[in-house]
């Protein structure tokens, strides 16, 4: 074949294999900051207008959050390198422990006061290569006090779930990573799980 | 022939001072020359405020890598870093880069805590999940002067 004759159905090739690819990476039908418009609010109205249940906040909240936020990555990024030694039972079991502890350290903190004010910024697309990768940077106005609090959502589907959180510069999985990774170095899986469970069989600090 | 002998003797002498001096200064100074067994990755930062090129690269305290270009990304205003990594440390994907300080007041690193994944980063892979430069000054301030838009604190009115 004449490479000259080749060359056009080479270019409308490529252009339909692109056109595909594009299509099969379709965006979420969901912008990012929409589905944390909708997470906050919703998570809002459980602290705020439930006021009066007898049920404690973490176990309300805990149906919006998980489906607003992804506990699976979280935990195995909180765990870090160890985590490819821990059996799938392990996992599942770390899991579920980890995702109780986030909800209940959080929410056990949580004081009803004036309901807090936040702006939303432009999402950003921090790597052009994965553009299923989102930061959504919010400035969160409580008690007089401004805060800049970044999410970091990754596409799930047709929608967006949260998989770290940064408070004022601090992420929340580093934050859990530097605790956890020395257990696991000094005990392996079993020392993590049993650090976990501990930590949940104690009674909160306020 | 005694005198070309010793000639011969002592330009060696020098040349082996200027070749030991020139390694010195590679190593201590760039190091790029000596240390060929690294690859490049990126780091994505909102403020790398004190990372410079130099700056130590550390994986739980060990010196792994250098930081060798620090610029700015016109489009979102990010702060982009280069840095070198040894080959023989493969880091997941989901690591996270983080800026850090020698005590207080000491000098910036760049931290590199490993994460769970099973894939690595290739060469040239730009890290996503970081934590800037917290700014100490600007914490302090903001605590101990208060906040410009800080409401009074309700009286006691019992």
């Amino acid at each position: 074949m004449n490479p000259r004759s080749f060359l056009p159905f080479a270019c409308a090739a490529s252009a339909f294999a692109a056109a595909a690819a594009l299509a099969v990476a379709a965006e979420p039908a969901v912008e990012a900051h929409e589905m944390l418009k909708s997470a906050v609010d919703e998570v809002l109205a459980i602290a705020y207008d439930g006021q009066t249940a007898t049920t404690p906040l973490a176990l309300r909240v805990r149906p919006a959050l998980e489906k607003y936020f992804n506990f699976a990555t979280i935990t195995r990024r909180a765990i870090g390198p160890g985590w490819r030694q821990f059996t799938p039972e392990q996992q599942a079991r770390a899991t579920t422990l980890f995702t109780d502890l986030v909800i209940r350290t959080y929410a056990d903190r949580f004081e009803v006061g004036n309901r807090p004010g936040i702006t939303y910024s432009k999402a950003v697309i921090p790597d052009a290569t994965k553009p299923m990768l989102r930061e959504l940077p919010t400035t969160i106005d409580y008690a007089g006090k401004k805060y800049s609090v970044i999410y970091r959502v990754e596409q799930a589907g047709d929608s967006w779930r949260v998989y770290d959180v940064i408070i004022e510069g601090v992420s929340m999985i580093a934050n859990w990573r530097s605790q956890l990774d020395p257990i696991f170095q000094k005990g392996g899986a079993p020392a993590v799980i049993a650090s976990l469970e501990k930590n949940l069989a104690q009674p909160v600090v306020k | 022939m005694k005198q070309s002998k010793l000639e011969l003797i002592v330009g060696v002498f020098v040349l082996a001072g200027i070749a030991a001096v020139a390694y010195l200064a590679l190593k201590i100074g760039a190091g790029t020359l000596v240390g060929a067994d690294t690859y490049m990755l990126k780091a994505r930062f909102t403020n790398s405020g004190g990372l410079n090129p130099g700056s130590n690269v550390i994986v739980s305290g060990v010196p792994v890598g250098r930081v060798e270009k620090v610029t700015l990304n016109p489009a979102d205003y990010s702060s982009v870093v280069e840095f070198t990594v040894r080959k023989d440390v493969k880091l997941p994907a989901d690591s996270i880069a983080s800026i850090k300080t020698t005590g207080l007041i000491g000098d910036k690193f760049l931290a590199l805590a490993p994460g769970g994944d099973a894939q690595f980063l290739a060469a040239g892979a730009l890290i996503t999940d970081t934590e800037s430069t917290v700014d100490l000054e600007s914490l302090i301030s903001r605590f101990a002067f208060g906040n410009v838009d800080q409401k009074p604190k309700p009286t006691d009115s019992k």
